[in-house]
């Protein structure tokens, strides 16, 4: 290639590239350079001086962490001059940092217990340091022998370690400064929720006064303990675990689909998520959920055996029996008698065995998947562009010119999508619009914040349609060219004019044409949406809105520009790849819109496709009470039923006559089953999930739970059928049922597991018996997953859907109705838009101290618009309850703000409430029932004083 | 961080810390505003940083709380507690140090009972080493709330002392 340049390093001949520092190129190279303020992930800042090395014609020593490679260059990275200045820099690190073991010729040799001839202090020695061989400054002195004159001598900085907050303990005693962790909360996630405090030879890493991370507006995302070299920041759970093993696979909690690197001990238990530095989807990147929430999979709670409801009671039952018993008890009830319920952590496989299973063995469409209570939110995308599935993938966000986020608490919900836009924001290559009437992290970053009145945002977009129409801004070259129904889409924008949505959402006119002209002029666009705010019925004419948005403005099928749903559950994408959904079959074809796909499945089966229509998880638990269902197998147990989404859940289990679950614990709906079979988490299966960006990405088997005899819901579905006397169901394994899915969906052809594990990006990097930053170490080979539709092994990923032509060729655009606000209760007026934030500017929270833990309090603040406020006779600062229809009470006191709409009330809470709630939960799974923020009615009235806060 | 301005208008009741923080910095007369000049624009006006103003000049600045901190963090000028009623400044410039600065400067330090500069309990002394008051030829110097006296002896700065003690004690009953 032309712009390869070649420079030698210790006398070897190095071929690099030209803007590569000089330790990355001998990192490539497998030459290593000692290093402890750089990290591969993030820029160069050349704090430490460990890395100096001498260049020939050059004075001094540059350190080669900032120092571009230049052809010709000739480095030394072992002269005496730069070893000198290493050993000098090393020495003045070592004497803060406790090192009785550091500079010890016994260091390998010691346990906990053992006397120290050295009389080091027990908190002060290597083996029980949490990161003890996990600890860069370790590796470093071992590569880099100290002799120290007085080698015991050092200063212990005596501070209090941090460990009442939530996830993560801080010790800052073993800090070396080398400002990663606070370059990682800056630059990687753009929170600054850390800093750099005091000066000289007091520096040292902290928050605002010294505050808890709940009050410096910490997402805990455990960036910054990933990217510590020492053991100054770790994770509280399984802190003191050593790893006995590592595995890649893939974080169940989010469509995102991080690549994790889990840590597992001697015990089989995981105890630590990394995660992946080099993968396609996250970059390095996770999130509280990623990172702190896999603990349920080593839960001493889990199921252990197969259950068997027997004179009214479940007993433990052997595999054999309580499999025949599910097979007999489901046998009565074939036809639209049965339901399947399958779970948003089900593999791929899974959920092809399942609605297999149903449909064929059972002859049932009453298939969905518990986390799809907002089947609107692709249908729409479906009657468009011809898939059920988003368009663009997450990294490109970091080229778009602009993004528009649609009704979605993105940064909790899926957080690392957040990440791309918030480093472009912040870098000034990317204007962000924000549409939603609840305040949440992302409104802080954007330069435009619509907030229409809850459920109204698909006349807003509507009305930015009409918009772009109106004022020349559509890309009519596109539209001609690739699209169909513009004159019918036209023809229904009708009623869209801009007064019109000005005063049915609230939002004013020139801040929507504002948003109108960002959207479609400045460049590649994206359009994220979740329909948080929008009522059930609303979200398909949003997701028509949102692809014909796209359409009009040539926003599809180039880079950095696309839409891309923002639904729940790790593996809804391929729950609709499947056609885990009542009215769908495997490969996006409707039952009744593709008779030729029903016919050719039907024949690969061995069995019609049932034509009669199926009840999607909204109806299903309606039409058991009514008696129309009578079986269920309900796979996993990761059904929201809390919320009340999928309406009486459990009420309509009781009307069951047979209830089939797998479940990983037991709950309210195992209470209720026949059989119960203990299933396996993502941890203990193989197979695939689908992201939220249509990547096939491989899930490995991390750790298998030692007291559980669980089985994965593939074999259960497959035992089941078997024993129901079905063909079909007899695959060896889950890579041979994604075969069958690659013959069956046409977008998956190509891909299978042996493939899966060959797309990989090989990193070179130095020996592993050098230091490396875990992350680093982790990262010799990366599974990037396939894309689909995938491209012929060899040929380079394709990122972007629909470039040259859309599934039906042209894209359909929708005509769209107008959804008026939906009616007021007279009784609840107003309308609750309850957003959070990781910190609120202006108001500070208190942190009070509840056993041992840190708790985040402060006075709710309900913000209403001032003529809402005058008919309710309340003035700012007074003091009132706000209720819900559900009862629910909340205190507070007002403020008044023109920028909230008429008929709103804003409610701002903390993530840290979230964090805490979340970390001192009881329940085994508990980020899986971390509730959505609804928009809700509400009625708001004077009370007597506040009880709320602190 | 962001170019959002306050997502609530913000609400700071008047007089308050806050409300006379975000004037400060508002009317601050430097051209070019920075956290810094706005950190001090903040402490000129408060007499020291309390949480609020950090807040507000983050808000102003568009940095978050923690960056504005790193920057007041780090010079020894900014104080964070709220300072004594009265500023009692002993020099220790060398003529007053030859002259006698020592025995003063130790006698006041235990009289206050402190362990060096800072303020007494009842926050009514703020104590402060001065390098040079610049009256060299009336050492030993002190300065009470600026006010300049030369010649001093332990006893003598004891009784000064006490004096405004005293006068606050009435000022207040």
């Amino acid at each position: 290639m032309a712009d390869e340049i070649t420079i030698t390093i210790d006398g070897q001949e190095v071929t690099t590239t030209p803007g590569k520092m000089v330790v990355q190129a001998a990192n490539d190279a497998g030459i290593y350079i000692p290093y402890l303020c750089y990290h591969p992930g993030m820029k160069p800042y050349g704090a430490c001086r460990m890395c100096v090395v001498e260049i020939e014609g050059q004075r001094g020593t540059p350190a080669s962490c900032t120092l571009p490679v230049r052809d010709g260059m000739v480095v030394n990275t072992k002269g005496d001059e730069a070893v000198k200045v290493r050993d000098t820099t090393l020495d003045l690190l070592l004497s803060e940092h406790p090192h009785g073991c550091l500079t010890c010729h016994r260091i390998d040799l010691c346990g906990p217990q053992d006397i120290c001839l050295r009389h080091v202090d027990v908190v002060d020695r290597c083996v029980t340091c949490p990161k003890n061989e996990r600890c860069e400054l370790k590796d470093t002195t071992r590569f880099h022998p100290q002799e120290l004159v007085s080698p015991l001598t050092y200063q212990y900085r005596n501070l209090q370690v941090e460990t009442k907050d939530p996830f993560y303990d801080r010790d800052y005693n073993l800090c070396i400064v080398c400002a990663r962790c606070t370059r990682a909360c800056d630059e990687l996630r753009g929170d600054v929720a850390i800093g750099m405090t005091e000066r000289a030879g007091q520096v040292l890493v902290g928050t605002v006064m010294g505050d808890s991370l709940l009050e410096s507006g910490c997402e805990f995302c455990g960036a910054c303990i990933d990217v510590c070299p020492v053991g100054a920041l770790t994770e509280t759970a399984y802190k003191w675990e050593r790893p006995a093993r590592t595995e890649q696979s893939i974080c169940a909690e989010c469509p995102v689909g991080c690549t994790m690197t889990y840590e597992v001990n001697h015990w089989e238990r995981v105890v630590r998520a990394v995660p992946e530095l080099n993968a396609p989807a996250n970059m390095g990147q996770a999130c509280f959920k990623g990172k702190f929430g896999f603990e349920y999979v080593n839960d001493k709670r889990r199921l252990r055996k197969p259950l068997v409801r027997r004179n009214g009671e479940l007993q433990e039952a052997t595999w054999e029996e309580a499999i025949a018993a599910a097979a007999e008890g489901l046998a009565p009830h074939r036809g639209s008698a049965f339901a399947m319920m399958a779970n948003p952590r089900n593999t791929n496989e899974e959920l092809y065995a399942a609605q297999k299973f149903a449909r064929t063995v059972m002859g049932s469409n009453a298939v969905d998947v518990a986390s799809n209570d907002r089947p609107g939110i692709v249908e729409g995308l479906q009657d468009v562009f011809g898939y059920f599935a988003g368009t663009m993938t997450i990294w490109e966000l970091a080229d778009s010119a602009a993004v528009m986020v649609v009704s979605a608490n993105l940064t909790e919900e899926q957080n690392v999508i957040g990440v791309p836009i918030k480093r472009a924001v912040r870098a000034g290559t990317q204007q962000l619009i924000v549409v939603d009437s609840r305040e949440v992290e992302l409104t802080r970053y954007a330069s435009i914040w619509l907030r229409p009145y809850p459920g109204t945002d698909p006349v807003l977009l509507g009305g930015l349609l009409r918009c772009i129409v109106d004022n020349g801004l559509a890309d009519m070259d596109f539209v001609n060219e690739r699209a169909e129904g513009w004159d019918e889409l036209v023809a229904s924008l009708g009623p869209f004019t801009l007064d019109a949505v000005a005063a049915e959402t609230g939002v004013p006119a020139e801040r929507i044409e504002q948003a109108a002209r960002v959207y479609a002029e400045a460049g590649p666009a994206a359009l994220l949406f979740g329909g948080d705010n929008s009522v059930g019925g609303t979200r398909r004419t949003m997701s028509r809105l949102v692809a014909a948005l796209a359409v009009v403005t040539g926003n599809v099928g180039r880079l950095g520009a696309g839409v891309l749903p923002l639904y729940q559950g790790a593996n809804g994408q391929g729950a609709w790849d499947m056609g885990l959904w009542p009215a769908a079959v495997p490969g996006h074809n409707l039952i009744h819109g593709s008779p030729e796909a029903r016919e050719t499945l039907g024949s690969l089966w061995g069995a019609p496709v049932p034509l009669e229509d199926g009840s999607g998880n909204r109806h299903m638990f309606d039409r058991t009470r009514e008696g129309g269902i009578k079986a269920m197998l309900m796979l996993g147990d990761h059904v929201h039923y809390e919320d009340g989404t999928l309406g009486d859940v459990l009420g309509g289990l009781d009307a069951l006559e047979f209830l089939v679950a797998t479940s990983a614990f037991s709950s309210e709906i195992t209470e209720r089953a026949h059989v119960v079979f203990p299933a396996e988490t993502w941890a203990e299966k193989t197979g695939t999930y689908t992201n939220v960006e249509r990547r096939v990405q491989p899930l490995r088997k991390v750790a298998k739970n030692k007291r559980v005899d669980s089985r994965s819901d593939l074999d259960v579905v497959c035992a089941i059928a078997g024993a129901m006397g079905a063909q079909g169901f007899s695959w060896d394994g889950p890579p041979q049922v994604l075969e069958e899915i690659a013959q069956v969906v046409p977008e998956y052809a190509g891909i299978s597991w042996e493939r899966l594990l060959r797309e990989r990006l090989d990193i070179v990097t130095t020996p592993t018996n050098e230091p490396q930053p875990t992350q680093v170490a982790y990262t010799g080979n990366v599974l990037t997953g396939l894309q689909w539709p995938c491209a012929p092994e060899g040929a380079s990923d394709e990122p972007a859907l629909f470039v040259d032509r859309f599934r039906n060729g042209k894209a359909t655009l929708q005509p769209v109705a107008w959804h008026p606000r939906p009616e007021v209760d007279p009784q609840f007026p107003l309308m609750l838009a309850h957003g959070r934030v990781l910190l609120e500017p202006g108001r500070k929270p208190n942190v009070t101290v509840v056993g041992k833990r840190n708790r985040v309090q402060r006075e709710e603040r309900f913000v209403l618009n001032p003529a809402d406020a005058a008919a309710a006779k309340l003035g700012e600062g007074d003091a009132v309850a706000a209720t819900t229809p559900d009862g629910t009470e909340r205190r507070g006191t007002v403020a008044l703000s023109d920028a909230v709409p008429p008929g709103v009330v804003s409610l701002t809470t903390l993530f840290g409430e979230l964090a805490v709630e979340v970390d001192s939960s009881d329940r085994p799974d508990p980020m899986n029932h971390i509730a959505r923020l609804n928009a809700a009615p509400v009625r708001i009235a004077a009370a007597g004083r506040s009880t709320g806060g602190a | 961080m962001t170019t959002t301005p306050r997502p609530h208008g913000g609400s700071a009741s008047p007089g308050s810390l806050r409300e006379r923080a975000r004037r400060a910095i508002e009317e601050q007369p430097s051209t070019t505003v920075t956290v810094l000049s706005s950190l001090l624009a903040a402490q000129d006006e408060l007499g020291y940083l309390p949480y609020e103003a950090v807040d507000e000049v983050s808000l102003c600045t568009g940095s978050s709380v923690n960056e504005v901190w790193a920057v007041a963090s780090f010079y020894p000028n900014f104080r964070f507690t709220a300072p004594a009623r009265h500023l009692v400044e002993v020099c220790w410039g060398p003529t007053c140090h030859v002259l006698g600065a020592q025995p003063i400067l130790q006698g006041l330090v235990s009289h206050l009972g402190l362990d060096g500069e800072g303020d007494t309990e009842d926050g009514s002394i703020s104590l402060k080493y001065n390098t040079c008051l610049g009256v060299c030829p009336h050492a030993p110097a002190m300065s009470f709330d600026h006010e300049l006296a030369g010649h001093m002896s332990l006893d003598e700065a004891v009784t000064r002392v006490e004096g405004i003690r005293a006068a606050d004690m009435e000022r207040e009953s």
